[in-house]
């Protein structure tokens, strides 16, 4: 017999929700008990908000010439990232998380340009010494952010071990980013609703996840307005300034990880560059632009 | 999904099979070694009750005194190349006191205890090398150890491994270990039952672990260990063992989460036989309680009783072919129980650690004679580690 069993935690400073389909729910429970494990051993050891992380341990020594040594993941997160940022021509970059100091969106009030010139040499993703043994961030008050991609890949992660731990059927999703190890019997794989990007808790859509992995990037999350016009946290990392493009974009991958970074990289691009990124993939994506216009394949690809 | 893998985008491919290097896409889990390398240096007083005027001959405190052990240990962990780790530890012993020489009847009919007298003074040194080897699995180990004292020396060898079924959730191990030793009693104190010997003991031992639950553990484990030489004590003056001995041991453990308490139950259990006709029974039972994230606070209790070795007597019936009048082959039961505190302070750590030990024989399961050698003892301990991070 067949039984849903959720699991709901707290993860990664957002809501984490397993959703799976087993036949034996003690089963479940050990095989929880690991993914949560997992998705915590990342949380801990990139997390820039916890004093003991890797990332705080990188970001600390910046500037001090010291070289932080890292371990094969590390490394394969950063060889990731540079390949991110090589694609995007520069727009994906794990050290433009300091234009945050300049950018208080809870304020209703522009930084001065002194204060992001100020900032701005400290971004740079060409400016990091790094190989497979270790890391060095050359000037002080630079830092590495891996906000950009760790949810996303927690979300294989874990959905990886629910698999390894003998649940065939899970859908893994932290905050909004999922990753689906085998679709439940009922249906043709998770229906997911993906959210409008003015409105919230209503969905704008819903698809249908058989399996990998679907992220969303939007900007409605943090922003401000003002004059009319609105100022969006995705920051470029040449300008300092909001890119002003897309305002959301949800696109569906074999790992959610690529799913994050091809959604991320279209957010950071201007909208119609944005668009071709996307179409030029060649994988299912919803984009939705200022004028809340839907663009994209995603629908007729995976809804119902 | 809509892709076609025949016209993949340059972009789309860059990415993908860049995210493939990463280990979450690779199955199974690899075991890692240590991520940074660490330190640490343990002080430990080990100090036996003197013997009580009604069990031993000897009206003076000194004709009383057991041991006093002094121990300080060093060790260091550091990871190397990708996949190996090296740990070193050194441990230096300074033991002084006496020993139970013989038992004796007294004018009352008690058996009483002769001690050795204070003269017994001893240093040991032994160096521990072990190299690890960590892959996609699980890892194995080598290790060589040298012990070196007045009258003693050990090399000894140890093979181990432990392997991770696909699932992560079990944990199979095993371990052979081999060890040379030779004795050389030092003569003066007492008459000595031999001036050199030497034995081998061999070692072999197999365990599993499996995760059972959200919050627990299980380990069961299974060993066998064989003793060829010299096994007699050369102090003991009425003491003449076989040349041989076939241990086994069986193990379980249990290990538990409790989240609102912020605590883990551990139980240990272990079950110990052998062809002198020795068994024991240890249980173990610990509650380690973090505090706060920085202090861990663990209180545990060990209750241990054995059944005497088939040729142990308080009076040693030296007629026979094997006798023994060794508090330690007695029949008896233990207590001992104690609490470690720790603290972690940026990258060190520091902990204390006092136990309590204590004998009876009324307090075994097994029926035997009362030895009036049994020990008291305490044991603290202060140590100090550092993390390289």
């Amino acid at each position: 017999m067949v039984q849903r069993v959720d699991h709901s935690f707290k993860a990664m400073g957002g809501p984490a929700r397993f959703r799976m389909e087993v036949d034996d729910v003690g089963l479940a429970d050990v095989a929880v008990t690991a993914a949560v494990a997992e998705v915590e051993r990342l949380e801990r050891k990139y997390s820039r908000y916890l004093d003991d992380s890797l990332t705080s341990r990188i970001n600390l020594a910046a500037g001090t010439g010291q070289v932080v040594t890292i371990d094969a993941e590390t490394a394969g997160l950063l060889h990731y990232a540079t390949t991110v940022w090589r694609e995007s021509g520069g727009l994906f970059d794990l050290t433009s998380g300091v234009l945050r100091r300049a950018w208080d969106f809870r304020s209703g009030r522009l930084p001065e340009q002194s204060e992001i010139d100020a900032i701005l040499p400290l971004v740079g993703w060409d400016k990091v010494e790094w190989d497979e043994r270790g890391v060095c961030l050359p000037i002080e008050g630079m830092e590495l952010d891996f906000g950009g991609c760790v949810k996303e890949y927690a979300a294989d992660s874990a959905a990886a071990q629910l698999q390894r731990s003998g649940v065939q059927c899970a859908l893994v999703d932290l905050a909004g980013d999922m990753a689906a190890a085998g679709a439940p019997l009922q249906g043709a794989g998770w229906p997911i609703g993906i959210r409008h990007p003015r409105a919230r808790d209503s969905a704008a859509a819903t698809v249908i996840l058989p399996r990998g992995g679907l992220a969303s990037s939007g900007d409605y999350e943090r922003c401000m307005e003002i004059d009319g016009v609105r100022y969006g946290h995705i920051l470029n990392p040449t300008t300092g300034w909001p890119v002003g493009g897309l305002v959301a974009v949800s696109v569906l991958a074999e790992q959610c990880l690529v799913a994050g970074s091809a959604a991320s990289v279209a957010m950071l691009k201007p909208a119609p560059q944005g668009l071709e990124w996307l179409g030029g993939l060649g994988l299912p994506w919803l984009a939705i632009d200022r004028d809340l216009q839907c663009h994209g394949n995603l629908l007729e690809a995976g809804s119902d | 999904m809509a892709t076609n893998k025949n016209d993949r985008n340059p972009a789309l491919m860059a990415l993908t099979s860049s995210a493939l290097l990463l280990p979450a896409y690779q199955g199974a889990q690899a075991d890692a070694p240590p991520e940074f390398a660490e330190a640490g240096m343990q002080y430990s007083k080990y100090k036996e009750d003197d013997i009580t005027a009604k069990k031993a001959f000897g009206f003076t405190d000194s004709t009383r005194q057991r041991f006093d052990i002094d121990v300080a240990q060093f060790h260091l962990l550091a990871p190397v190349l990708d996949d190996w780790s090296v740990a070193v530890d050194v441990a230096w012993e300074d033991m002084s006191g006496a020993s139970p020489w013989f038992v004796g009847e007294s004018a009352s009919g008690d058996p009483k205890v002769i001690m050795s007298g204070a003269s017994i003074e001893d240093n040991r040194t032994e160096v521990s090398v072990t190299t690890r080897y960590y892959f996609d699995r699980g890892n194995s180990g080598l290790s060589l150890t040298y012990s070196d004292e007045d009258d003693y020396e050990s090399k000894a060898a140890a093979f181990d491994g432990a392997f991770n079924s696909a699932d992560g959730m079990t944990t199979y191990s095993g371990a052979i270990s081999y060890s040379d030793d030779h004795i050389d009693p030092t003569q003066g104190a007492v008459p000595t039952n031999t001036t050199s010997a030497s034995k081998d003991i061999y070692s072999a031992w197999a365990g599993v672990t499996r995760i059972v639950s959200k919050r627990a553990i299980v380990r069961f484990g299974l060993s066998y260990t064989y003793r060829d030489g010299f096994l007699t004590d050369p102090y003991k003056f009425r003491d003449s063992r076989p040349n041989e001995r076939k241990e086994w041991v069986a193990s379980g453990g249990y290990r538990r989460y409790f989240e609102e308490q912020n605590s883990a139950l551990h139980v240990d259990y272990r079950y110990f036989n052998d062809d002198w006709d020795v068994q024991s029974h240890t249980l173990d039972v610990a509650w380690v309680w973090d505090y706060s994230p920085a202090v861990t606070y663990t209180p545990f209790i060990r209750y241990y009783t054995q059944h005497e070795a088939e040729f142990f007597n308080n009076l040693a019936q030296q007629d026979q072919r094997y006798f023994s009048d060794d508090y330690r082959l007695s029949a008896f039961g233990a207590f001992s129980y104690g609490l470690r505190a720790s603290r972690k302070i940026q990258n060190w750590e520091v902990s204390v650690d006092a136990e309590r030990y204590r004998t009876d024989e009324s307090w075994g399961v097994f029926s035997g004679e009362e030895s009036p050698g049994l020990v008291d003892f305490w044991r603290y301990g202060i140590g100090l580690n550092y993390i390289f991070k």
